[in-house]
C-alpha cells in the first residue's frame, strides 16, 4: 500500500478496521507510528469536543416535555366547548346586529307611552292641538296632514332612541294612542307589529317616514293605523 | 358510553407512562451527546440549549416514530440539524452574519485545560464543511455511511472532508508551535 493511500484512509477514519491497512502497519514501523500518532491527536480532540453539559440538563429536557404536555393538554377542550363559543359569539353578534338597534327604539317607544310620559306630556301642552300646529312640526318630516286624525291632544318632538320624532297623542275610543312619526331610514328593521305586557303597536311606511302607533287597545291601534294611512302624505 | 371511555382512557395512560419512560431513558442516555454536538455545531451556548430543547420536544412529539432505540442517535440528530436549520430560516432577515458572531470564544466552551482550548479554537474555526463530520464521527461515533447519510453526500466526499478537517486541525497545531521546536511526523 503506498503511502499516500495509507495516509489518507488513516486521517479519514483513524479507528478503521480495514485489514490492509492493518497489514500495513504492521509491515511498516514507519507507518505503525504514524497510525498511533494520529489516534493520539484523535485522543485529544475527543477530550477538546467533550465539554460539560449544563448542569441538571436532562431533568431540564424531563420538565420542558412535561410542562409542554400539561400545556397541549389544557389547551385539549373537547370540540364542542369551542363549538359552543364560537355560536354564542356569532348568535350575540347577529343578535346585536339585526335586533338590538330596533330593540332599543322599540323600548324607547315603549317608554314614551308609559302612563307617567303621556301624563308628563299632557301637562305641558294646551289639549286640542290644531291641524296646523301640527302639520308646522310635520313639515321637518317633509309631511303634512291632510285631514284630521281624531282628537290630537298632544304633538310634540322627542327623541326615540336618538332619532328625533313627532310624538302625537290621541284620544281614542277606549283609551289615549300615541302614533310617532319617524325617517324611514333610521327605522329600517323595525317589525310591523310588537307588543309588550301593556301595549301593543304598529308601524308601517308611508313614502319617506315610517309611522308608528302604540296604544293599549289593539281596536284603536287599528282604527288609527287606517285613518292615518288616508291623512298623511310625504 | 362511560365505562368505554373509562378503558380506552386507562390505556390510553399506561401508553403514555410507557411512553414517558422510553423519552426519560433517551433523554438520560442522549442529552449530553447531544448538547455537545449541538455546542460545536452552533458555537453558542444559549442557542444550543434552545435548539437542543426544541429537539427532545420534537422528539417527544413523534417518538412512535422510532422503531429502533439503536437509530435514537442519528434519528436525534436528523431533528437536530432540522431544528437548527430552521432557525436560520427564521433569522435570514438578521443582518448579523452568525458565522462572525459566533467566532468561537473557547470559554464558551467550559474550562478547559490549555492544550485543550488551542485545539479546541482550532476545531471551531474549521469550517462547518468539515466539522460537522468530524463531530459526527469522533463524537457520535457514526460510521463512514452514516455520516453520508445525515449529510446527504456521498461516502468519498465524506472521507476526503474527514481527511481534510484531521490534515488542517494537525496544520494548525503544527502552525502554532514555535519556529525551531517544529515536529515532523
Amino acid at each position: 500500500m503506498d503511502e499516500l493511500t495509507f495516509r489518507r484512509t488513516i486521517y479519514a477514519e483513524p479507528n478503521t478496521t480495514d485489514p490492509e491497512i492493518i497489514q500495513a502497519a504492521k509491515d511498516d514501523p514507519a507507518k505503525q507510528a504514524f497510525w498511533d500518532e494520529v489516534k493520539a491527536m484523535d485522543a485529544q480532540i475527543v477530550q477538546a469536543m467533550n465539554i460539560p453539559v449544563p448542569e441538571n440538563f436532562a431533568d431540564k429536557l424531563i420538565l420542558r416535555q412535561g410542562l409542554d404536555e400539561f400545556s397541549q393538554k389544557r389547551q385539549k377542550r373537547p370540540w364542542y366547548f369551542a363549538m359552543a363559543a364560537s355560536l354564542a359569539m356569532v348568535a350575540g353578534i347577529s343578535y346585536m346586529t339585526l335586533f338590538a338597534g330596533n330593540n332599543g327604539l322599540v323600548n324607547d317607544v315603549y317608554a314614551h307611552v308609559s302612563n307617567d310620559y303621556i301624563m308628563k306630556e299632557l301637562s305641558m301642552s294646551q289639549s286640542n292641538v290644531t291641524q296646523d300646529s301640527i302639520n308646522q312640526k310635520m313639515a321637518s318630516f317633509n309631511g303634512v296632514m291632510s285631514k284630521d286624525i281624531g282628537e290630537v291632544v298632544s304633538a310634540n318632538y322627542c327623541y326615540l332612541d336618538t332619532i328625533k320624532s313627532l310624538h302625537m297623542i290621541i284620544k281614542g275610543e277606549k283609551g289615549l294612542i300615541s302614533l310617532f312619526v319617524v325617517p324611514d331610514s333610521e327605522s329600517k328593521g323595525l317589525q310591523d307589529t310588537f307588543s309588550n305586557s301593556e301595549f301593543v303597536g304598529t308601524s308601517f311606511l308611508l313614502e319617506s317616514a315610517k309611522i308608528i302607533i302604540v296604544g293599549n287597545n289593539t281596536d284603536d291601534v287599528s282604527q288609527l293605523q287606517k285613518v292615518a294611512k288616508t291623512s298623511f302624505r310625504f | 358510553m362511560f365505562t368505554r371511555n373509562k378503558v380506552q382512557e386507562s390505556s390510553v395512560s399506561t401508553d403514555m407512562m410507557k411512553k414517558q419512560k422510553r423519552y426519560e431513558a433517551l433523554v438520560k442516555a442522549l442529552h449530553a451527546d447531544i448538547f455537545r454536538y449541538a455546542m460545536w455545531l452552533i458555537r453558542d451556548k444559549a442557542i444550543a440549549e434552545d435548539v437542543v430543547q426544541e429537539t427532545f420536544l420534537r422528539a417527544w412529539k413523534s417518538l412512535d416514530s422510532l422503531k429502533d432505540e439503536g437509530a435514537a442517535k442519528s434519528w436525534l440528530i436528523t431533528i437536530l440539524r432540522r431544528e437548527n436549520a430552521r432557525r436560520f430560516e427564521r433569522k435570514q432577515f438578521d443582518l448579523v452574519d452568525i458565522e462572525d458572531v459566533a467566532v468561537a470564544d473557547p470559554n464558551e466552551l467550559g474550562d478547559v485545560a490549555l492544550e485543550h482550548r488551542e485545539l479546541r479554537r482550532i476545531m471551531a474555526n474549521l469550517s462547518e464543511e468539515y466539522r460537522e463530520p468530524l463531530m459526527m464521527q469522533v463524537l457520535m461515533g457514526f460510521s463512514g455511511e452514516e455520516i453520508a447519510e445525515q449529510l446527504n453526500l456521498n461516502k468519498n466526499t465524506v472521507m476526503t472532508r474527514l481527511f481534510r478537517a484531521r490534515n488542517q486541525i494537525k496544520e494548525a497545531l503544527l502552525g502554532d508551535q514555535p519556529k525551531g521546536e517544529q515536529v515532523n511526523g
